[in-house]
């Protein structure tokens, strides 16, 4: 019986997503779209810096990467499908993470967030620059968008927003699992050990480059699927939309307001800061002071974000009942 | 008898080829309509400060613009632009479409100078506010995603702001999209033309942007050059980031190849930044440029440095004799100007020329296409604008049928300083060179082909 | 003076000019490091806000008195913001300090905004410093040079502050035992507010200082910011003698790269950044991470 209690909120869960786009129009669909892709997105930095301890200021650099591959990869290539462009967008972030992961394994704390502040700017620039390649400034566009195909089976049209819902939500679920997943497995217990006490593991005989390196590629594969799901999305990418500095903080910022040292901080954080803004440019300009405000608000008053607020409030009003928290060792950390 | 059968035929056929004769240049004039200053409301209560946008069963236009963000006085600048002509129109009793008078409502989309929040707010314009025409914007990438949007979900988009020659080409062309503004190549071709009668001027140098923009403005003007100035020569080109700091470095590249002009497509606040520190490095060269038009910028610079600034542009206020339509313009917006507050205090929103002229111009023209039309059935709003020939505040406007690419006559205007005010909007004596001497290009030599795959377009 | 001297010698003092206003900004932020482990990423935004107060002040009254009264100002408003917004988060370690300086920075954006509008705003070069100086076969401007002997001047100022004055040698005790310092009966988190104030004045030198070469506009401070960053981190976290050599550096390879490899000048800066984390991460002259 308990059990049954226990995936009700998931079956909602499930059933209040698939009939979304049947009951709010397109533009809240694409809304919640773009909250999936940034969950996503703000998961794979969540997993460097709730379970690894280490802050990635570039970020983006995967994110973009995996845009770009996708958005040049359809441009050049006729006839490619939707799963393998997908698989170009998270195979080619993988393969950034590889190249830079010998430098930022060696580096920790401030100066590795400064490191990948650094890498990020100079994919940055190397976009903006390589304007044979990249077009510039204006992004690639225009694009075919490959229908989602079973052969001789099925064909549908990914132009529509409702059936790019359901094929974006599909890969965001997904991807969200498998990262969940992840955490929880033995080499989750390395990487929490890793952002406790790097030392003390290795003395224990793991290996923290190798590890760390697996780390990147998961978090670099992952926010290149993001990003290729997000150039079909717009079909449209460009350097400012993808490998900004402002790209690498949006999912900072959404783990931090989500609440940070947790699995669904990000997620929150996605669906809180994609609401508000576009609650916020509905009615005012202004929407860097209310992103700013909020923030303020949030570090001083709510460090433990949306998730940490939800808990004390949970906490208050359960202050009698025997109920144990349900948690994983590893699930909660100490704010670093 | 014969004969003078023979001469009365002779006279009438001799009448009929002399009307004939007389009717050409005339038709070659014939516009469909044109702007009508008499009409124009009294504009005295008008602030756009204070604008109230109306309710109910209005005609709604999406104006998208970069409303915040750094490059947030994009989209403050036309404000007053698309409020005056709502204003203007409203008073009149509004336009007349599907049978009955409709309110003008002004929707504000920001497109933050991004392209995700772009495609959002496009979207929302398009779906939830239900817009009946789309109006921008800032950045020639950003017009791409407005133009799929609106081609998308069937509403028309005005295009009166950026200049990029991609956004009509025969593989992004969109039936619902209109550009009144010229493109690269008309603009360079205007530009270019203008050496045509400047000999002396034999050595340029070109600093632009760097970013797409930045460098089709650089290869339109030099394949303009070469072809109206084959001796001319490109002495230095050199690309800059956006939002420069420091243009010294760029400025001593430029000094040392020694040019007779310097080119630039740079707007604000770079265009303004080059010329501050260009002077005051001691580069007094001319600059060709399209938006170096702040006079507050002018102002910083004294009469010597604003001197010999060689604008090229759509509308433009000079020594050619104003347009009736202009004068009253001018006037009217002038007096207004002198009312408002903060923002709209500032220098730059004085006089209505230049880019606020053209985007004025351009707004009217729409209103008219669609009044002409009659209704908000986007598919008679593109039959009436296209081919349509409108007489704007300054001159005829031709719609191409083709690809939807405005066409009319360029002007280059050169700065100096006059002694005495010689029309409205030539205040600019206040302490820095003023627009005076205006150049008309003709239409002919600034038009750019028709892409190759959209001229059989409208072929059944 | 062959032209190929010329040049180099011009691009050099450009070079020296950006350099040092680059130093100006950054002093202040390495400084607030090392003494107090706050690594504020609203720093340039407080640069852009004296450049805001110049202009008004300057517009009311003139350059010079806009150059004292103009960075005090902001020095002010610095204090308050780190007494009663960052001291409240300095125990939660980095991660909350970056997300709270960032929020502060976006605030500053709005707040000139909504006081000074969206378009670039002009300030006259004051008349002392306008004109040229003559230079081989041509002219060099003199405010430029006055920006070169101004930044050298504050630095040989803050030097004889550190080394000769009560202030300082507090600040440095401070630096290495913090805590020994309080112990001692100095009241040290006043020491720090201070010392905060004194960076955001550093900061806001150099805004005052720039509004006459440009237009004072809000995106201001985003290349800057970035920059400082870069001359931060490359000198040594902490650092005053490592922020000088790096910005002046980076000024030089800022001007030589437009002049030799314009194609790749910007990314100079973040590829010399990259390789001083990897190969020495507490930069050239930095002693503390």
């Amino acid at each position: 019986m308990t059990r049954l209690k226990n995936w009700i909120p998931w079956l909602l869960l499930i059933g209040f997503v698939l009939v979304y786009p049947m009951v709010f129009g397109i533009v809240l669909t694409n809304l919640f779209v773009r909250f999936a892709i940034f969950a996503v997105f703000a998961a794979s930095l969540n997993m460097l810096l709730s379970f690894t301890g280490l802050l990635s200021f570039g970020h983006a650099m995967f994110f973009g990467v995996g845009g770009y591959a996708t958005a040049l990869a359809l441009e050049n290539i006729p006839g490619l499908g939707l799963m393998t462009c997908m698989a170009i967008g998270g195979l080619s972030s993988s393969l950034l993470a590889l190249i830079v992961s010998p430098i930022l394994v060696r580096v920790k704390d401030t100066a590795f967030a400064l490191l990948t502040l650094a890498l990020g700017q100079i994919l940055f620039l190397a976009c903006l620059k390589l304007r044979g390649i990249t077009h510039g400034e204006d992004g690639v566009g225009g694009f075919p968008i490959p229908p989602f195909r079973i052969p001789g089976f099925l064909s549908i049209d990914m132009g529509h927003p409702q059936s790019f819902y359901y094929f974006a939500v599909a890969v965001c679920a997904l991807s969200l699992f498998l990262m969940w997943y992840a955490t929880r497995t033995p080499f989750g217990s390395i990487m929490a050990g890793i952002r406790d006490n790097q030392l003390r593991v290795n003395y224990l005989g793991f290996n923290i480059a190798v590890t760390k390196t697996i780390m990147f590629l998961i978090s670099g594969c992952f926010a290149g699927v993001a990003g290729a799901l997000f150039a079909l999305f717009q079909n449209l990418v460009s350097p400012d939309g993808v490998f900004s500095v402002m790209t690498s903080f949006t999912p900072i910022m959404m783990v931090f307001v989500g609440g940070i040292g947790t699995f669904a901080g990000p997620i929150i954080g996605s669906a809180v800061l994609t609401s508000l803004e576009d609650l916020a440019t509905r009615y005012t300009e202004q929407i860097l002071l209310i992103n700013g405000l909020l923030l303020i608000c949030v570090v001083i008053f709510f460090r433990g974000g949306f998730i940490g607020l939800f808990k004390t409030i949970k906490q208050k009003r359960f202050a009698n009942s025997r109920e144990m928290p349900d948690g994983h060792p590893g699930d909660e950390i100490s704010i670093p | 008898m014969k004969s003078s059968r023979m001469n009365r035929m002779m006279f009438v056929a001799l009448l009929v080829v002399g009307f004939f004769i007389m009717g050409m240049p005339a038709s070659g004039l014939a516009v469909n309509s044109s702007f009508d200053p008499s009409k124009m409301s009294d504009m005295s209560g008008f602030d756009p400060n204070t604008v109230v946008q109306p309710t109910g069963d209005t005609f709604k236009l999406g104006y998208m613009q970069i409303l915040s963000g750094p490059a947030a006085a994009n989209g403050e600048l036309f404000w007053p632009v698309v409020n005056w002509v709502a204003y203007d129109l409203n008073k009149r009793g509004g336009i007349l479409v599907d049978g009955k008078r409709k309110m003008i409502q002004i929707i504000k989309g920001d497109t933050q100078g991004k392209p995700a929040a772009t495609k959002q707010e496009a979207e929302r314009l398009c779906l939830e506010e239900k817009v009946n025409v789309l109006w921008g914007t800032s950045g020639s990438h950003l017009a791409k995603i407005i133009s799929d949007v609106s081609n998308k979900y069937k509403v028309p988009f005005v295009n009166c702001l950026s200049l990029s020659d991609e956004l009509m080409d025969a593989k992004n062309f969109k039936r619902y999209t209109f550009q009144t503004v010229s493109d690269t190549t008309q603009w360079n071709m205007a530009m270019a033309y203008f050496f045509k009668n400047r000999p002396q001027d034999k050595r340029f140098s070109i600093l632009c942007q760097d970013y797409l923009y930045g460098h089709s403005m650089a290869n339109a003007f030099k394949k303009a050059l070469a072809e109206y100035r084959p001796d001319a020569k490109i002495v230095s080109e050199d690309y800059h980031g956006l939002w420069l700091k420091d243009f010294a470095p760029f400025l001593t590249k430029v000094m040392a190849a020694k040019p007779d002009i310097l080119y630039t497509g740079d707007w604000m606040p770079d265009g303004d930044n080059l010329l501050k520190q260009a002077r005051n490095m001691g580069l007094n060269v001319p600059i060709a440029n399209i938006y170096i038009t702040n006079p507050e910028a002018w102002k910083a610079v004294g009469v010597e440095g604003s001197k010999n600034l060689l604008i090229c542009y759509q509308f433009m206020s000079g020594d050619t004799p104003q347009t009736p339509a202009q004068k009253m313009i001018m006037k009217a917006w002038h007096k207004q100007w002198l009312k408002w507050k903060e923002p709209y205090n500032k220098l730059i929103y004085a006089w209505p020329d230049f880019v606020i002229g053209q985007t004025l111009s351009d707004t009217y023209w729409l209103f008219d296409v669609i009044q002409r039309a009659g209704t908000t059935n986007p598919e008679k709003i593109i039959s009436t604008w296209e081919g349509d020939q409108y007489g704007s505040i300054q001159g005829v406007r031709t719609m191409r049928a083709q690809d939807h690419q405005a066409l009319f006559d360029m002007y280059v205007g050169v700065t100096t300083y006059p002694t005495k005010q010689v029309y409205p909007g030539a205040l600019y004596s206040k302490g820095y060179a003023g627009v005076h001497k205006v150049t008309v290009i003709p239409e002919k030599y600034c038009t750019p082909p028709i892409p190759e795959g959209l001229k059989n377009r409208l072929m059944k | 003076m062959s032209p190929i001297t010329f040049i180099l010698v011009t691009q050099g003092i450009h070079g020296l000019a950006y350099g040092l206003l680059l130093f100006l900004v950054a002093s202040g932020l390495t400084m607030i490091f090392g003494l107090m482990d706050i690594l504020n990423l609203a720093h340039a935004y407080f640069f852009m806000l004296a450049a805001y107060f110049c202009y008004a002040i300057a517009g009311a009254t003139d350059f010079w008195v806009a150059l004292i009264v103009a960075p005090v100002a902001t020095a002010i408003l610095g204090m308050l913001v780190e007494r009663y917004l960052i001291r409240r988060v300095h125990a939660f370690g980095h991660i909350p300090q970056l997300v709270l300086t960032v929020g502060i920075g976006m605030v500053l954006v709005e707040a000139v905004k909504a006081f000074w509008g969206t378009q670039s705003l002009m300030v006259q070069t004051p008349k002392i410093l306008s004109g040229h100086v003559p230079f081989g076969p041509l002219e060099y401007p003199v405010y430029r040079l006055f920006i070169i002997a101004f930044t050298i001047l504050i630095l040989l100022a803050m030097v004889q502050l550190f080394s000769k004055t009560r202030f300082g040698t507090i600040v440095r005790a401070a630096t290495t035992n913090a805590d020994m310092v309080g112990a001692l009966g100095i009241n040290v988190p006043l020491i720090f507010t201070l010392f905060f104030g004194f960076g955001t004045w550093l900061a806001g030198l150099a805004g005052v200082v720039v509004a006459p070469l440009l237009s004072v506009f809000p995106g201001l401070a985003d290349q800057v910011g970035l920059d400082a960053f870069v001359v931060v981190v490359v000198g040594g976290l902490g650092s005053l003698w490592g922020a000088f050599v790096a910005a002046i550096l980076i000024g030089l390879l800022n001007s030589y790269g437009v002049q030799f490899v314009p194609t790749i000048a910007p990314l100079i800066t973040f590829l010399l950044m990259a390789v001083v984390l990897s190969v020495k991460p507490t930069g050239l002259f930095g002693k503390r991470q």
